[in-house]
């Protein structure tokens, strides 16, 4: 177990500049999740962790040691591939026990930690079966046990469940949350899929375009997003954004004026920001609420979706293309055509600048 | 496939049939005819396809025993058959082995390394490959015999230079590997590579493996190639004794002298090793090695 400390990563192909200037400290048995868009350089930044791609700038270190020249062996890395990655000629056995091997350790040495992975993982009955017996979620188990037999420092997942169906993905979303209260190692995780990050994280790093956007627990992400980017990434279905103007600044907050809905008092300090400047608010769908319409506040449902135990209404915003999102409890009295009053929960909304920040609440100390 | 069919099918399956036989007639029947020229009496090389007069005697003096005529005269052995076919397994062995791991590791190289210039070193290798090696045979005896001085066993009349000479055919094998390799997901390696294995550890115990049908391949085919080679080793060997089969056979065909008898007896047994490294390797050149391995 370690902890790995990067400071000004950088990664260059060719033209492309994959990876800027990542700083981030992992600490010992944190699980941590690289979340966002595909492209956002997640994997790549794993990647060089794992030391399967080299650094072109900065420092990392595992541990105290600057791993920056090490190959991917001297690390004391695991790592479980998108692709599962199993040696095909190999059986299960083997799959686990290669490692090991490859370190010289003693025979009963290897055949006691194959067996006591293969417990953890309930793979005792497979351990003779080569890959291609196996199915999805018994490789994805296979390539689990394989990265955990030789006891790294630090395991790393490479979106380890995308290839997996629902149902599974849930079920095995369980096992590595599970699995890492036992082992107690640190875990580096990469998913696109929020709700992975949400649930297995202790900290969560957002990246978007190879930057990281915010660090924090999932938690923090939630309530208090640093950036409109982070803020509709998180949560789902996403928060919606709508456009308004700063109408004045107030002593316990401002006041802004939102298009299509009107003038409301925030709990935001408006700062540097002058009267009429143009502004973002962003609601998340359950801190909506619909009332009856007005002449300036008038929207309509364009379509409502029942799950079963919440319902989602879509509205036609006055600007933009992407519907708004409203949720609430089943059932619901809404029905497609109706004209209604949209209210945020002011208690609830946020405040993005024209560079897309938040802004604080007044009072409220600088979010982590 | 148990898909409906119309009846016509019955006419359209029997034609294809008729032309399949056909076309294998054509491929078999110079072959039978060899073998057939070599149970004949005397040394024609017109006759009928079943010997009308049956012998050993072509046969008898390929593997080196004197034949008695019926009219009592002995025949010796004119030539070392038998040497002759050793010297050509010796070499196709050693030179296909060595192209094999010559062809594989570069193919690894230019299918998993990233490094300067490698798309004009392919492409110039296959352009390069495309001009006939009858064409260069001046520069390679020129070559070995200048090498010769200095190396004795790679000098002209041995089959060092032969050897040698042979594997500057790795070209297209280099490329028939490079495609293989580049179907198997690179990932297989990288996890063998975080799993604590060298660059060398992860080819060796994880591509090779899984490689192993295109190797079998590129093997049979170099081998064949030269069991079958003729313009270098007719250059490069002088003595009898060192002659490889495909050489040595012709001096059955001299210019007012022509043993086709005997000539066809050597020319069905250059066809034996071909034969046994093709029944040997058959069994490794399988597919879905590589299934269940990687998903997605």
């Amino acid at each position: 177990m370690a902890s790995v400390t990067l400071e000004k990563i950088n990664k260059v192909f060719g033209h492309d500049h994959i990876i800027k200037d990542v700083d981030l400290n992992i600490g010992d048995g944190e699980f941590v999740v690289f979340v966002g868009p595909s492209g956002c350089g997640k994997s790549t930044l794993l990647r060089l962790i794992a030391g399967l791609e080299s650094i072109s700038d900065g420092d990392m270190r595992i541990g105290e040691t600057v791993v920056n020249e090490l190959p991917p062996r001297e690390r004391g890395v695991g790592m479980v591939f998108q692709s599962y990655a199993l040696y095909p000629h190999m059986t299960v056995y083997e799959n686990m026990a290669f490692g090991l091997k490859l370190a010289k350790t003693a025979k009963e040495t290897v055949d006691e930690r194959v067996m006591d992975t293969a417990r953890i993982l309930q793979l005792e009955e497979l351990l003779h079966r080569k890959p291609k017996a196996l199915s999805g979620g018994q490789r994805q188990r296979v390539a689990m046990g394989r990265a955990m037999a030789r006891e790294p420092r630090i395991l790393l997942f490479d979106e380890p469940l995308s290839n997996l169906d629902a149902s599974l993905r849930v079920q095995m979303r369980n096992e590595i949350a599970r699995l890492h209260d036992r082992l107690g190692s640190t875990m580096i995780y990469v998913t696109h899929d929020q709700v992975e990050a949400m649930t297995l994280a202790d900290k969560i790093v957002v990246l978007n375009a190879g930057r990281i956007e915010q660090v924090g627990s999932p938690q923090e992400l939630y309530q208090r997003p640093a950036t409109k980017f982070v803020a509709g990434f998180i949560g789902s279905p996403t928060m919606n954004f709508i456009p308004a103007r700063l109408a004045n600044h107030a002593d316990e907050g401002c006041q802004v004026d939102v298009e299509g809905i009107g003038g409301i008092t925030l709990p935001q300090d408006a700062g540097h920001h002058a009267q009429g400047d143009a502004l973002t608010i962003g609601v998340r769908p359950e801190h909506l609420t619909l009332t009856e319409a007005t002449a300036d506040n008038r929207f309509e449902i364009v379509n409502v979706e029942y799950l079963g135990n919440e319902v989602y209404v879509y509205l036609e915003p006055k600007s933009g293309e992407t519907l708004l999102i409203h949720r609430s409890e089943a059932p619901s009295q809404w029905k497609v055509g109706q004209q209604v009053a949209l209210a945020p929960d002011p208690e609830h909304v946020h405040l993005f600048d024209d560079k897309d920040r938040a802004l604080t609440v007044k009072g409220a100390r600088q979010a982590a | 496939m148990a898909m409906v069919q119309p009846r016509s099918i019955r006419a359209r399956k029997l034609g294809a049939h008729v032309a399949l036989l056909g076309f294998v007639s054509l491929v078999v029947f110079p072959l039978l005819l060899v073998i057939s020229i070599s149970f004949r009496e005397g040394n024609f090389a017109s006759g009928s396809l079943i010997p009308e007069r049956f012998s050993l005697e072509h046969w008898a003096l390929a593997f080196g025993i004197p034949w008695e005529r019926p009219d009592g005269s002995v025949i010796q052995p004119p030539f070392p058959v038998m040497l002759w076919l050793w010297n050509s397994i010796k070499v196709a062995v050693v030179s296909s082995v060595m192209i094999l791991a010559l062809s594989t590791t570069s193919a690894y190289a230019f299918a998993r390394m990233r490094f300067k210039g490698k798309a004009p070193i392919l492409k110039g290798m296959l352009i390069f490959q495309m001009f006939p090696a009858v064409l260069s045979l001046v520069a390679l005896y020129a070559l070995f015999d200048r090498l010769g001085q200095l190396v004795p066993w790679l000098g002209i009349n041995t089959h060092g230079a032969l050897i040698v000479a042979s594997l500057g055919a790795v070209a297209l094998h280099i490329w028939t590997i490079k495609g293989y390799f580049e179907s198997i997901d690179g990932s297989l390696e990288e996890a063998a590579m975080v799993d604590g294995a060298s660059t060398w550890q992860a080819f060796r115990h994880i591509l090779l493996p899984l490689s192993v049908p295109i190797l079998m391949v590129v093997f049979i085919l170099a081998f064949i190639m030269s069991i079958m080679e003729y313009p270098m080793a007719s250059v490069l060997l002088l003595d009898q004794d060192k002659l490889t089969l495909a050489v040595g056979a012709q001096q059955y065909l001299a210019e007012h002298n022509q043993r086709w008898g005997d000539f066809a007896a050597a020319a069905v047994l250059s066809g034996l090793p071909i034969t046994l490294a093709f029944l040997l390797c058959q069994r490794w050149i399988v597919g879905g090695l590589t299934a269940g391995g990687v998903k997605g």
